[in-house]
Formats: structure tokens, C-alpha cells, sequence
């Protein structure tokens, strides 16, 4: 399975967020790594059929990322995402099950797996606006993982999240990056450092370097600094 | 309480828990794509059928409400100013369709299979199909009270409530406010269009004028269409701003 973007381009009024990028996404972790603004978030938008393209392609295994198949097969944790004000953790997992299209035996089962993974059992019939931070970023990333998805998208998904829960997090993506595409953007990077097999750094919009990332071949952070300061 | 046992006890409040079953989960996980198995779904009948339990309840509340608040004013007064309450019952759908966009989760729906679109357009059916069944349940209830047919008693019904769902759904469309305060103005302000409207157009109401009813109808249900129409064609800009 292949996530191809090719030369996809989106301005904003006198900004432009995505310029011109190109690559693509094979099975395994890819860290998208940049600094607040870089357009990660616009990049990773457009992966997940939000946002359309100003221009250029967006494709997997020739099916339009806008496809009701494509979406299907996604998981997707966004930076900041709300809640229904009377939904418990439960509930919201069982309402996103629902928006994904997963039969109610499939969704009972899945929400119930998902709540011990994420360790909110404890906390699973509680109100989500009694969470802390850490519990609904935890709560986010469980429905993203909910319809076992091939392609994996999550925006900052360490945001909020203790150094215990993040090394837990590491893991489990490092996990599940083995046989699926998994696409994760931070710009902390520490969190890619022992999981990402391929980088891509993306400057004011651009991808400044790509390739694959070995995790005995350095200092990351020395690395993307190098990058940074190469291109300036 | 000795020091130990507070450290104790404040540890365990800090330490998050420890996943359970990670590897049943990841074990399952690898056969279903080893397999390339995919999860079974439900079908758009069963999305539309189980999208009814997630509208606020409160939605009901308010469409009982002024059903019965029409029916009990029709009885009771007979007049033309009860077909200016429909206006009102418009409410519910507005309201409704903003509900993703108010508590932030219309990116997450976006990207789900069934989309945005489909969450705001199956809300959007399932409280107007019950509006509008509530409607013609209490025409057939209020019309022997008038000495307009049923077909009159209908239009008059229906073209203000569909007059305020057309110009509400357009507000929507192009102004989202956090309260719904635009949607809410337009409703009380369609109401009291259609209950000052035989003030100034003495005629309104006569036989001869049906045809002008009819033609209003058929213009704001194609016209509501048309907006919606629109409206979903636009959802993406919608969530990113």
C-alpha cells in the first residue's frame, strides 16, 4: 500500500501552507517533524481529505483520498478535537464507532479493547469534560485507532501526555507502524527519535528533506537542526 | 498519615494506568491485516437509523412543545396568527445541523467514513421528517376548525416554516456563530413576518390567492434544497475555518 502526494499546493489568502510537495508513504512510522506553522497540520489535513488541495493529487493505490473507501481505511487523531458536552468516554468512542460505519457488535468490541489499551477503564462512564488533558488525548487517540485503519494520521498525538503515557504511546505505535502506514507530526523530537523509520522535515510550507531515518545513525535533534540551518 | 504512605498514595494518583491487553490487541490487530480482513459495517440505512439516537434531546423537546402548542392555539383560535408559529419548529433544525461545528467535533466526523456531510445531512433529514410528520398530523387535527380545505391549511402551514428554514440555512451557510443567536433572529423574525403579513396585504388569505401559496411553496422547498445542495458542497472550507 502506497500514500502518493503529488506536487499538492495550498495557499491561504497571501500565505502559502503547502508549497509544491511530493513523496510518498510506505508501511511504517514516517515522522513529519517542523516548527509551529511549518504546515504540518495544513499537510496532514489535506492527507485526510479535509482540506482539498489548492493543486495537485493526493492518492492511495490510485483511490482519491476523498473517497468514502479511502476514509474507511483511515485513522485520524487531529491536534484539538471537542467532544458532545453529554458523552462519556464510553459514549464518544461508541458515537465515533457509529461515524465510521462499524456495525454495533463490531463497535461494542472494539470501544471495550480500546478503553483497556488506553487504561480508561476506570474512567470509561465518566463524563469526558471530567478528563484531564492526558485522558482525552488518550480517549483521541483510541478512536483513531478504532476501525483498525491501514493508514494512521495523528497530529501532535504526545500533546498532554505524562513522559510515562508518551513512552507507552511510543511503543505501541512502533507497534502498529509495522504493517501499516503510520504518519505522525510533532515537533518534539525526542518522540521520533526511536520509532520514525522515514522523516520528512517541512519548513514554511516546504518539505526542506526526506528519506529514511536509522535509529543508531545519530542525534535527531542535532540533525534537524542541521537541516533547519542548512536551508537558511 | 505517615510520609511514606502519602508518597504512596500520591503516586498512585499520578501514575497513569497500564494498558490492558496490549497484546491480544496488537496480535489482533496483525491478523486482520495479514489477512486483509476488513471489520463489517453497517449500511447507510443503519448510519441514518442510529444517527436518531444522537440529536440532543432537548430538539425533541422543543418540536413536541410547539406542535402541541400549535394545535392547542388552532383549536382554541382559529385565526390566520397560529400558521405564524411554524417559523419556530425551524429552530430545532438549525440549531441541530450547527451542533459539530459548536463542539469542535467536525473534523473528526470529516474524516470518518461516513463524513461530515452525512452526519449533518442525516440530522438534518431525521428532524425534519419528524417536523414535518408532526406537522401534517396536526393539519388533519386542525382543519375542521377552519373554513380553509386541507390543501390551504397546508400551504399556510408549510410556507412559513419552510420560509425560515430556507433563509436560516442560507445564515448558516455563510455566517456560523457560536450561539446560533443569527438562526434563533431569523425564526422569531419570520414568525412575526407571517403574523403581521395580513396587516399589510388585507388578501393574504382569500381563495383567489392559493395559487400565490402554492407557488411560494414549491419556490422555498426548491430554494432550501438549492442552499443545502450548496452547503455540503462547501463542508471542508466549513471545518478548516
Amino acid at each position: 500500500m502506497e500514500l502518493t502526494a503529488d506536487r499538492i499546493t495550498r495557499q491561504y489568502k497571501n500565505k502559502i501552507a503547502v508549497d509544491r510537495m511530493s513523496f510518498t508513504l510506505t508501511k511504517g512510522v514516517t515522522g513529519l517533524l517542523g516548527a509551529n506553522g511549518a504546515g504540518k497540520t495544513t499537510l496532514m489535513r489535506i492527507l485526510c481529505g479535509i482540506l482539498v488541495p489548492d493543486s495537485g493529487t493526493v492518492t492511495c493505490d490510485g483511490m482519491g483520498v476523498e473517497t468514502e473507501e479511502y476514509r474507511e481505511m483511515l485513522g485520524y487523531l487531529p491536534q484539538e478535537f471537542g467532544y458532545y458536552p453529554e458523552f462519556s468516554g464510553r459514549d464518544f468512542l461508541l458515537y465515533m464507532s457509529a461515524v465510521k460505519g462499524l456495525q454495533k457488535t463490531v463497535a461494542l468490541k472494539k470501544t471495550g479493547e480500546l478503553i483497556e489499551l488506553v487504561g480508561l477503564k476506570d474512567a470509561a462512564r465518566k463524563k469526558v469534560r471530567t478528563y484531564s488533558g492526558g485522558m482525552k488525548q488518550r480517549l483521541g487517540i483510541a478512536q483513531a485507532l478504532l476501525n483498525d485503519p491501514q493508514i494512521l494520521i495523528m497530529d501532535e498525538p504526545t500533546a498532554g501526555l505524562d513522559p510515562q503515557e508518551r513512552i507507552r504511546f511510543r511503543n505501541l505505535i512502533a507497534d502498529i507502524g509495522k504493517d501499516r502506514i503510520v504518519l505522525l507530526s510533532t515537533h518534539i523530537v525526542s518522540d521520533l527519535e526511536h520509532i520514525a523509520d522515514r522523516l520528512m522535515i517541512m519548513k514554511e510550507g516546504r518539505l526542506l528533506w526526506q528519506g529514511e531515518w536509522n535509529a543508531g545513525a545519530g542525534d535527531l535533534e542535532e540533525f534537524y537542526i542541521s537541516k533547519i540551518s542548512d536551508n537558511q | 498519615m505517615n510520609e511514606e504512605r502519602l508518597i504512596l498514595q500520591i503516586r498512585e494518583l499520578c501514575i497513569s494506568p497500564r494498558p490492558e491487553k496490549k497484546r491480544e490487541f496488537l496480535q489482533h490487530l496483525k491478523e486482520h491485516g495479514m489477512m486483509n480482513r476488513r471489520l463489517p459495517v453497517m449500511s447507510h440505512g443503519e448510519f441514518l437509523a442510529g444517527q436518531l439516537f444522537y440529536i440532543g434531546k432537548w430538539i425533541w423537546i422543543l418540536s413536541g412543545f410547539l406542535l402541541l402548542f400549535i394545535t392547542w392555539v388552532c383549536c382554541r383560535h382559529p385565526g390566520n396568527y397560529p400558521f405564524a408559529l411554524t417559523p419556530l419548529l425551524a429552530l430545532g433544525i438549525l440549531l441541530e445541523t450547527r451542533r459539530s461545528f459548536r463542539w469542535r467535533m467536525a473534523e473528526l466526523e470529516h474524516a470518518a467514513r461516513f463524513s461530515l456531510r452525512s452526519v449533518i445531512l442525516a440530522r438534518m433529514f431525521l428532524v425534519g421528517a419528524v417536523n414535518t410528520g408532526g406537522l401534517l398530523i396536526v393539519i388533519l387535527i386542525i382543519q375542521p376548525f377552519f373554513s380553509y380545505s386541507l390543501i390551504r391549511v397546508f400551504l399556510y402551514m408549510m410556507v412559513p416554516y419552510l420560509t425560515a428554514s430556507w433563509l436560516g440555512a442560507i445564515y448558516e451557510r455563510i455566517h456560523r456563530t457560536e450561539q446560533g443567536v443569527g438562526s434563533i433572529l431569523i425564526c422569531i423574525l419570520s414568525s412575526f413576518f407571517f403574523a403581521a403579513a395580513p396587516v399589510f396585504i388585507g388578501q393574504l388569505y382569500e381563495e383567489r390567492l392559493t395559487v400565490f401559496w402554492a407557488a411560494a411553496f414549491i419556490l422555498t422547498a426548491c430554494s432550501l434544497a438549492g442552499n443545502l445542495r450548496e452547503w455540503t458542497s462547501i463542508m471542508e472550507e466549513a471545518v478548516w475555518n
